[in-house]
């Protein structure tokens, strides 16, 4: 009995989280993630130590690199100040070039003296290097000062860049980021047809593509309407806390050129992290939006929306010491290719794709990877939508054409473009509350005996329009009919509200569970919810 | 603690029964007819065309109805195992509340409308099967239990005497039989593609943890397209609460090896026991003796849902094989019955002869002894110290039968049923469809003498868009938590065909064992763990 009263302060943190996070979420609803960097074939990279922020309240002191000269924002930066802003980062700068183009990074050092040397290794590239003192695996910079790498980016896709000097600290202290590099030609059947009808049905509802490129490579089964880039990496808060304790002791030594005792003893094993991180943030930090003034130091979020039908590319690398099996709830995913290599057939390389299908795409360190992911509800038996003919509201009573496929692509306009046309008006319900097809196979309980989930759209159905004629708070309801079923619009649903979104959400998140904690707390770490957005909400992926 | 509990828990079980009463929200559903299956059928009909052709779909008759309606009943709760050193362990967990007599056996509990929708004659004790079948003190002697139906059902309040179809429950024998009764790993499911699939979850509530009001959800992983009302992650949907049953809704995903777990803080729920396993059988099985399986694949492109164009849907994994290699359905001679396929591969290539389903999961001992108690578990030092395939661990994996363990209720619960015992006949071909559900670490699982030949990754047969087939052979696999593959151990030295070998490997035992060797390990006893054994006869 002695430790009843820890009990309770945990599930005090988990009461005490779940606010937080409703009020986090309602002043960002309409944040969302893409792939944001820095454009260009020039840069400065800075290495300089910061804290960052982890949602326990913590601040942890880290390394990153700051990008502190060349490259334009693009497609979208902060919403002030720039992206290449000087600032130090985790990840560092996302640094998007061309295929076939020159690059060049200049790393400065700007590191605490006692780190000593630090460098930047660019796998997959043939790299050149210009000044600096030799090192181990790549000519470094020494503290305060400079070099140069210089290399082709020869193949297109993801990549990784990570510091290539003492790595188990470097890395671990936040010293990576990623290269993504555009292909130099699309290919034709990437702009033309869906895809086109795509950007048509996002220019209706006046969303912009936030897209770098129609394709990830240049191969016709490498189109994408839609992208995400998530980088995995652990921390073990004692190393970063030796780190800081040292660079402070070591301070006077540094002062004086030559002093030997100007160096870092950090013990880097035994491995034990307490953090999980995904963009260089924990759950449900990564959901707030790119570039959000309370993470100076994390620009880069974690939060992917899409619509039904639409090819999302998904760009993942392993940044840590850890493999973490990161599981996307609602379909699987297609890999394209690792470290920018793309896995194609034996017998028909310039058509057929030979990757595997996984719905737990393991991220591997150093290892970088690109696959599609869509969910279009094909196979439900139910139509998601909850279609009815009979109803009053015309929203109710749309058509689905179906294309050779079997989805309605021809109205790109319409709220359900792309809906699966063969479960079209199809019930679930056996006698719905609401407006909607009834005589279908289930009886949901009692909605009293439910505890509503935070993402929780407010009904069974995807889209607004659907969800307020489940619950009977549709225009033309009868009086008193919404909110009578006592779930709806129900009030615990803060993040995902059912008169705006009503998305189907999905938990994306490490399936080594022990992962989704911060520092012992749940809910946190490597976790985000995907939300799959009918074609009424719009997906706002500025800052 | 044996005399607290029989002082305890009656009261609890008393006080729980009577709120559980008054809400009458426990109820099972499972109709004997729905519109995508509207002739009540307790067999899958011949494949033989597709449901829907052309760019058809509901509002127009079926040209073929495929698989058929299956249900199963399960609680969310609590309930202890036995590790393989002797070690009495707590877990939360879900246990069966329909076809008790099959779990027992090994078998899934998944049933037809006509076996789950049967009522109970006699009366239900607690620990039920295990009671009733002799492995404790019971009142019906040492008579087996047969019964396989919905645990609960009976005829409703209005006198309804047609009860089984509108679900109406007792609450008393599901507590009888659900509270302390979780199992390790949970109910086993099996269905087939075109079934439809009523799951119920029934929260019975954790007796050992009354100040834990936990919900539980089942969350099918890997299912592609799933709704998120369906998907059972809390955060996303609803959660049922204590004393409420709540009805998942599917029809089957395309064939696999997939699996399922409560997703209520996973970390938790999952370390202490709430995992279990699903598979889906293809079509393939269902095509009459002669048919060209290439014939049969490609009748099944003739219906948008179950078509695989790799041209226009980057997630199908299927497509038909580069070449006709003129395989046609045939009697398996090892068994006598139609050969069975993992996957609709079109080519025979995924073909076996017995199939085993095996989950790797991982115990902190400390977790669970916390757990138990009023304590907060930390997730930064979590460390497994048991590795269990199926639940159990060497040398108790190769016992035949249901493990039996004494719960704090004072009774013997099969808590722990699925041995895993690989048996093939000389000559044939065993699929493991393996998957794994540690929630702390990467487990490998290796096959000593018989060679592992891996025919799907994440419940998708490993083919190319062009129809080359990417298995490949192996000696060991690698698993994180959260993935799942199909293994096939091939018993044939020399094979002249895929239905007929021309040398048999010796028979005899051989192993699965895990190369992590400090995972050969029960607790502090350095023998056991990870393993099992293959028996070829």
């Amino acid at each position: 009995m002695r430790t009843t009263k820890m009990k309770k302060a945990i599930s005090n943190v988990r009461l005490f989280l779940a606010p937080i996070l409703a009020v986090a979420l309602l002043l960002t609803a309409t944040a969302h993630a893409a792939a944001p960097g820095v454009k260009g074939t020039s840069f400065g990279l800075a290495a300089s130590a910061a804290f960052i922020s982890q949602p326990d309240g913590s601040l942890v002191y880290s390394w990153g690199y700051a990008c502190s000269s060349g490259g334009t924002a693009a497609p979208f930066g902060p919403a002030t100040g720039s992206a290449c802003g000087g600032t130090m980062q985790i990840p560092g700068p996302t640094l998007i070039v061309t295929q076939g183009a020159t690059v060049t990074v200049t790393l400065t050092n700007n590191l605490p003296a006692a780190a000593g040397n630090t460098s930047i290794l660019f796998p997959g590239f043939d790299v050149t290097t210009s000044g600096g003192a030799a090192g181990l695996l790549t000519q470094e910079a020494a503290h305060g000062g400079t070099v140069s790498y210089t290399f082709t980016a020869s193949t297109a896709g993801t990549h990784a860049y990570y510091s290539g000097t003492q790595g188990d600290l470097q890395v671990e202290m936040g010293l990576y980021g990623a290269i993504i590099v555009i292909p130099s030609a699309i290919p034709a059947n990437c702009t033309s047809g869906l895809a086109a009808s795509n950007l048509t049905a996002e220019g209706f509802w006046g969303e912009t593509d936030f897209r770098l490129a129609a394709a990830a490579y240049n191969h016709p089964k490498a189109c994408y309407d839609r992208e995400y880039l998530f980088q995995f990496s652990e921390m073990d808060p004692r190393i970063h806390r030796q780190a800081e304790e040292q660079v402070v002791a070591t301070a006077a030594f540094c002062a004086t050129a030559g002093d030997t005792r100007c160096q870092l003893e950090v013990a880097t094993e035994p491995y034990h992290p307490a953090y999980y991180l995904i963009n260089g943030r924990s759950m449900p930090d990564d959901m707030d939006p790119n570039y959000a003034a309370e993470y100076p130091h994390q620009p880069y979020n974690g939060n992917p929306h899409m619509h039904p039908g639409e090819q999302v590319l998904l760009r993942i690398i392993g940044q840590g010491r850890w493999q973490h099996p990161f599981h996307e709830h609602g379909n699987h995913v297609r890999i394209l290719a690792r470290d920018g290599n793309l896995i194609v057939s034996q017998s028909d390389p310039v058509n057929s794709l030979g990757g595997p299908l996984l719905f737990t795409t393991t991220t591997t360190p150093g290892v970088a990877m690109d696959g599609i992911f869509y969910w279009t509800g094909r196979g439900l038996n139910w139509d998601p939508y909850g279609h009815k003919p009979a109803s009053r509201d015309p929203l109710a009573k749309l058509p689905c054409t179906p294309d050779a496929n079997g989805y309605n692509t021809g109205a790109p306009t319409a709220i359900n473009y792309f809906e699966w046309c063969q479960d079209h008006n199809k019930p679930v319900q056996t006698a719905p509350f609401g407006d909607v097809a009834d005589g279908g196979p289930v009886t949901l309980p009692d909605a009293n005996i439910f505890t509503n989930g935070a993402w929780y759209g407010g009904s069974p159905y995807l889209g607004p329009n659907a969800t307020l004629r489940a619950t009977g708070c549709s225009a033309g309801a009868p009086a008193g009919s919404c909110g009578a079923t006592g779930s709806t619009p129900p009030s615990g649903t803060i993040a995902n509200p059912p008169a705006s979104e009503a998305g189907f959400a999905f938990m994306w998140h490490s399936h080594n569970e022990r992962e989704i904690t911060t520092n012992n707390i749940f809910p946190g770490g490597m976790m985000m919810m995907m939300l799959v957005d009918s074609r009424e909400f719009q997906i706002d992926e500025t800052n | 603690m044996r005399k607290l509990s029989q002082v305890w828990l009656p009261t609890l079980l008393v006080c729980l029964a009577t709120a559980v009463a008054s809400a009458q929200s426990f109820r099972v559903q499972c109709p004997t007819t729905t519109v995508t299956h509207p002739t009540a059928a307790d067999t899958e009909p011949a494949y033989v065309g597709p449901t829907y052709t052309g760019i058809n779909g509901y509002g127009t008759t079926p040209a073929h109805v495929n698989g058929a309606i299956k249900c199963q009943q399960i609680s969310g709760g609590d309930g202890y195992a036995t590790m393989g050193d002797g070690t009495q362990t707590y877990m939360f967990s879900f246990g069966p509340l329909s076809g008790l007599a099959d779990i027992a056996n090994g078998q899934p509990g998944t049933e037809v409308p006509g076996v789950f929708n049967s009522v109970y004659g006699g009366t239900f004790a607690p620990g039920d099967p295990a009671t009733s079948d002799g492995a404790g003190p019971g009142p019906n002697g040492p008579t087996k239990l047969s019964y396989n139906g919905a645990v609960g059902l009976m005829a409703d309040t209005t006198g309804n005497t047609a009860a089984p179809s509108t679900g109406h429950v007792d609450p008393r024998p599901i507590e009888d039989v659900g509270v302390m009764n979780g199992n390790i790993p949970a109910p086993l499911m099996a269905i087939d593609e075109d079934d439809e699939f009523f799951l119920t979850l029934t929260n019975v509530g954790m007796i050992m943890r009354p100040d834990l009001f936990e919900q539980h959800t089942v969350h099918f992983h890997g299912y592609p397209n799933a709704s998120a009302f369906y998907d059972g992650v809390p955060d996303a949907s609803v959660a049922i609460n204590i004393g409420g049953s709540f009805t998942y809704y599917y029809l089957a995903p395309d064939a696999g090896t997939y699996f399922w777990h409560c997703h209520i803080t996973p970390p938790e729920h999952l370390q202490m026991g709430m995992v279990g396993q699903i598979y889906v059988r293809p079509r393939q099985n269902r095509v009459a003796l002669g048919t060209s399986l290439y014939t049969a694949l490609s009748t099944q492109q003739g219906d948008l849902r179950t078509k695989c164009d790799s041209n226009t849907d980057i997630l199908c994994s299927n497509p038909l094989p580069l070449t006709n290699t003129g395989a046609t359905q045939s009697t398996d001679a090892l068994t006598g019955q139609p050969y069975k396929y993992a996957y609709n591969d079109g080519d025979g290539s995924t073909a076996y002869d017995v199939e085993y389903p095996i989950q790797i999961h991982g115990f902190d001992p400390n977790f669970h002894f916390v757990g138990m108690t009023f304590n907060p578990e930390g997730f930064v030092d979590m460390k497994d110290k048991y590795f269990l395939l199926n639940g159990r661990s060497y040398p108790d994996t190769v016992t035949p039968g249901p493990l039996a363990t004494i719960s704090a209720d004072g009774a013997m619960h099969y808590s722990q049923p699925l041995p895993t015992i690989i048996s093939i006949p000389a000559g044939g071909r065993a699929l493991l469809r393996i998957s794994d559900l540690d929630v702390t670490e990467f487990q490998t699982l290796a096959s000593l003498g018989i060679p592992m030949q891996v025919i799907a990754l994440n419940a998708k047969l490993l083919r190319d868009q062009a129809g080359n087939n990417l298995y490949y052979n192996t000696n060991s696999i690698t698993l994180g938590g959260g993935e799942s593959l199909d293994v096939i151990l091939d018993t044939c030295a020399v094979r002249a065909s895929m239905t007929s070998c021309t040398t048999p490997m010796a028979t005899g035992t051989y192993y699965l064992y895990t190369p992590n060797l400090d995972h050969l390990s029960n607790d502090a006893e350095n023998f056991g763990g990870l393993m099992t054994e293959v028996h070829v006869n």
